[in-house]
């Protein structure tokens, strides 16, 4: 233990670790398509005001927004098997850690995506419903087609951080029944050999990286979708050629 | 042929409109004048449903509904029916010109997309913005979005195109090239209800003028009626300050 960094056993671990993306990639993938199916339900119905389902899913969110995720995990890894026991007499201990892991992150997801969807459909101007109806389209045809796409354009940057805070949030994950993922692979590296420096550093980058290409996406999806951006490249096109 | 019958609407304790009829016959364009706060534009959204009206019948061509207790399909079937131009546009932000007019060809017309891309060109082609079909509402005047949300509601073949206040939002000078699109939807024999402060625009394409007060109709007649030879006080204090003195003397 007399070097506290040791660059080669830094490369030896790369391999080792990456592998163990693909889990990562997994909750991530999963609790951001499902959590976001979900964050839309609720944001409609507590946009519906409907009696006793709305203050239900108001203490849903709080929950969700006031209890640490970690918690959140551990609750769902040991309650979920005995709530379904006690209910239906199955046992489903030994179902896979990560499935509690997923639902905790959809669970998560749903609420704080919920309350993002919300303020967005509601941001969106009324006079845009009316134009759906006008010509003949259903509720439900307006929704989807006129104020959700619309209301998914004003979110999109906060979506983005949202998905990488999920991302960095995996890290935390291998505390639940072990489940491996890069952050549980360093931690295992570095039992087995009593080096942990190097196998962290691994995870750090890996994050970064993979955060900063996240980053870039939501910019590139988010350049492409604004449709006022065409005019401020003509403006600055023309105040350039005016120079 | 179109037909509103007792229509009542309140907003809280405020009563919008006391008992408002109308008959429009095929083809006919109908102009609504009034004082701000009358009740025109409110009586317009209640015929096409974006107001739920109290009390009232309504007829469009083969299908008559109760106004105090509408269904949802009932609805739907006179929204089909009908076309609204709104005073700020109201075009669908997140498509381009084409895209706002193919919308409800391809959705609620089920029009194949070729189809309802071809009568989509030739309707912006008509309203003079072929070349700006690609073109998001933000990157158009006012006046074009305007002329894109009239080709929007003549695309779909209404029977009737309920305009309220349609140059209303727009500057003096893109007045002129709205109205005269306006006109021309008017000259090819499609059923209007325009809701306007326009009074010499009234007055040329008309071929009924309502006047419009406290929530009653005041007077309705033809325009030459109701801008040179108005009965009641009412009417000939509001239009004193649009008729000028050669009017009364033609």
């Amino acid at each position: 233990m007399n070097e506290y960094f040791d660059s080669e056993r830094f490369i030896e671990d790369i391999p080792k670790i990456l592998p163990q993306l693909s889990v990562t990639f997994s909750i991530v993938g999963i609790s951001i398509f499902l959590g976001t199916i979900l964050g839309i339900i609720v944001a409609v119905l507590r946009i519906k005001n409907i009696p006793i389902l709305h203050q239900i899913l108001g203490i849903y969110i709080s929950f969700m927004r006031g209890t640490p995720l970690l918690v959140q995990m551990m609750i769902a890894f040991y309650g979920i098997p005995l709530l379904i026991w006690n209910l239906f007499q199955i046992n489903i201990n030994d179902w896979s850690p990560v499935v509690f892991v997923d639902i905790a992150f959809i669970l998560n997801e749903g609420a704080f995506l919920g309350e993002i969807f919300r303020s967005s459909i509601l941001a969106v101007d009324s006079i845009q419903t009316e134009a759906g109806y006008s010509i003949g389209m259903t509720k439900t045809q307006t929704f989807l087609r006129i104020v959700l796409p619309q209301s998914i354009r004003m979110i999109l940057p906060s979506y983005g951080v949202d998905i990488i805070g999920v991302f960095q949030n995996t890290s935390l994950v291998f505390t639940v029944g072990g489940v491996l993922d890069i952050m549980g692979r360093a931690k295992t590296i570095g039992t087995a050999t009593g080096h942990t420096l190097e196998a962290y550093l691994v995870v750090a980058f890996t994050f970064v990286i993979i955060s900063l290409i996240l980053r870039f996406v939501f910019y590139l999806i988010n350049e492409k979708i604004r449709y006022e951006s065409k005019i401020k490249v003509d403006k600055r096109k023309k105040h350039i050629e005016n120079l | 042929m179109i037909e509103i019958t007792n229509l009542k609407k309140s907003f809280g304790k405020h009563e919008v409109l006391k008992d408002v009829s109308l008959k429009i016959k095929k083809g006919e364009v109908v102009t609504i004048i009034g004082p701000s706060g009358s009740g025109k534009t409110t009586f317009l959204r209640c015929i096409n449903f974006l107001e739920k009206a109290d009390d009232g019948k309504l007829t469009i061509g083969d299908i008559s509904v109760d106004l105090k207790k509408t269904k949802k399909k009932e609805i739907l079937n006179v929204r089909r029916k009908t076309a609204f131009v709104f005073q700020n546009y109201g075009l669908f932000s997140h498509k381009t010109a084409i895209q706002n007019v193919m919308e409800g060809l391809v959705v609620v017309k089920k029009i194949p997309r070729d189809e309802a891309k071809r009568i989509g060109e030739n309707v912006l082609d008509w309203v003079g913005l072929l070349d700006k079909k690609d073109y998001y509402p933000s990157q158009l005047s006012g006046g074009q979005q305007q002329r894109v949300g009239i080709a929007r509601a003549v695309a779909l073949d209404p029977e009737v195109i309920l305009f309220d206040e349609p140059t209303s939002a727009l500057d003096p000078e893109l007045v002129g090239e709205t109205l005269d699109v306006i006109k021309k939807v008017a000259k090819k024999g499609i059923t209007m209800v325009v809701v306007t402060h326009e009074m010499a625009f009234a007055e040329e394409v008309s071929n009924k003028v309502i006047f419009m007060d406290g929530g009653k109709v005041v007077e309705e007649g033809t325009p030459k009626e109701i801008f040179m030879r108005p009965k009641e006080e009412r009417t000939k204090e509001f239009l004193s300050r649009f008729i000028t003195k050669d009017m009364y003397y033609i």
